[in-house]
């Protein structure tokens, strides 16, 4: 293995943000920045060791959802809606190796905008409410909840 | 900014002064839509020294905000002269040859601020005069003419529907520029809800656009100024309620940190003498929640793209996930 490994690397940075610069620093705007600086670092760690699992999951859900909208049947997306096509594009992206996640997002994205447009009968809105909970779900999990900003 | 170059501005623009000289230049963290310095200025006149604490806010290179330095000047300057708690702002210069982009110099007002909800550490006699104080603002703002206030420079509404179409369509199209062809459902819904659910407005205000907590400055007796005029523009006044009311400023049930919320709208209705509109105010929430995402997007982008080395911008992605909460739970997306 190499070493130091990645997550070994960050906190040496960290370490040598808060030991070696920070000291040296004299303007409250440059340490300010030199805090988040080492605050990103963190954050680029947990994104490191949790990404993967994050994004093998979302295109897991989004492969299952789009599969459960199929079985659903056409009689479920009304021609106008432009929803069969959303589905035929995310079930060719998600077969894709490997998958056109961004194409299932757009895909996706469709989905949502007709369930809030009230354009989707209650079973479609049932799969896609379900599928924008759990990644709500992950992305919280994933990022958090954080302090405000700006 | 330049101490120097900044010292021969501030000769050129005050002629009658004598041995100018700029102290303690610094670069301040708040405003991140621009860069933020703050120095004193020290001068002779009639064999005395004065001293002045200035601001000077100048042009990013990135950040989270594309917008207007000299509009907002001349809102900051309508807001004086209508005698609203605003800095005063002094010189606006926007020759980019002077300090390599545009900026414009006000006085810098004494005071605390927090980043997000009022801070829930201070005493309750504070948090009560800031929370009067911040409605009683808001209902000023609102009663001006912004005709009277010379601000015609913000493109009236033609029609009482136009101050939520052009919003709803201008944040939809900083999505587009910003997202990176990345594709957020919650958000794309939401916008697409936004735009096919107008509301119309039954008066058209001055809207300060970031009227919130962690946008002034206060002290034991109150607010001594509202700060960050960049987003001003004519609309509906439910604009500026809704935002500083939406949940994202205050998680709990204090809107803005300040007050219970349906004490906040009922003092709002005392203050201005007119009626919150609920369906007007929760158009103008969703929005909020709906703009602070894009704008989150607009500061990644740029951090991403090398715009701005803001270390802070890193930290916007945080912020997403919790403004869609807040958008599902609106639009019944769960």
């Amino acid at each position: 293995m190499l070493r130091p490994t990645l997550n070994e690397l960050i906190s040496g940075m960290q370490r040598t943000i808060m030991d070696a610069l920070i000291p040296e620093l004299t303007s409250p705007y440059a340490q300010g920045q030199a805090m988040s600086a080492m605050g990103s670092l963190a954050l680029a760690a947990g994104l490191l060791e949790s990404a993967p699992a994050y994004d093998a999951a979302e295109i897991k859900d989004l492969r299952a959802t789009f599969a459960a909208l199929k079985r659903l049947g056409d009689k479920h997306l009304s021609t106008k809606s432009g929803l069969r096509g959303a589905l035929a594009r995310a079930i060719r992206a998600g077969a894709k190796n490997p998958p056109d996640r961004r194409a299932m997002e757009a895909a996706m994205a469709e989905f949502a905008t007709a369930v809030a447009l009230g354009h989707a009968d209650d079973s479609v809105a049932r799969q896609v409410r379900g599928y924008l909970g759990r990644n709500l779900e992950r992305s919280l999990k994933l990022l958090g909840d954080s302090p405000l900003i700006a | 900014m330049n101490e120097h170059r900044l010292t021969e501005y501030l000769k050129r623009r005050m002629p009658d002064a004598r041995d100018h000289r700029v102290v303690g230049l610094k670069r301040i963290s708040g405003g991140s839509s621009r860069e933020t310095y703050a120095f004193d200025l020290e001068w002779n006149e009639g064999g005395q020294t004065r001293t002045l604490p200035l601001i000077g806010r100048r042009d990013p290179t990135g950040g989270l905000l594309k917008t207007d330095r000299e509009r907002e000047f001349k809102v900051i300057a309508a807001m004086h002269r209508a005698g609203l708690k605003v800095p005063e702002p002094l010189f606006l210069e926007l020759d980019a040859g002077v300090m390599d982009r545009p900026f414009f110099i006000m006085q810098r007002a004494a005071g605390r601020t927090g980043m997000g909800a009022f801070p829930a550490t201070e005493p309750e006699s504070t948090r009560a005069k800031v929370a009067d104080d911040f409605l009683s603002e808001l209902a000023r703002l609102q009663s001006l003419d912004y005709r009277e206030c010379g601000l015609e420079i913000l493109d009236p509404p033609k029609n009482p529907e136009d101050p939520a179409r052009i919003q709803a369509a201008h944040w939809s199209e900083v999505y587009e520029r910003d997202r990176m062809g990345e594709h957020y459902p919650i958000l794309t819904a939401a916008l697409a809800w936004l735009n096919a659910n107008l509301v119309v407005t039954d008066r058209v205000v001055i809207v300060h656009g970031d009227y919130r907590s962690g946008n002034y400055l206060y002290d034991d007796n109150g607010i001594i100024a509202m700060l960050d005029w960049e987003l001003a523009h004519l609309g509906d006044p439910m604009e500026d309620l809704g935002w500083a009311s939406m949940m994202f400023w205050g998680r709990e049930e204090l809107a803005g940190g300040l007050m219970e919320r349906e004490a906040f709208y009922r003092l709002y209705e005392q203050k201005t003498g007119h009626r919150v509109d609920r369906k007007r105010l929760f158009f103008y929430q969703v929005l909020g929640n709906a703009k602070m995402a894009v704008i989150c997007l607009s500061g990644i982008r740029d951090f991403v793209e090398g715009r701005t080395s803001d270390a802070v911008m890193p930290f916007l992605e945080l912020l997403i996930p919790q403004l869609f909460k807040d958008l599902v739970n609106q639009l019944r997306l769960v």
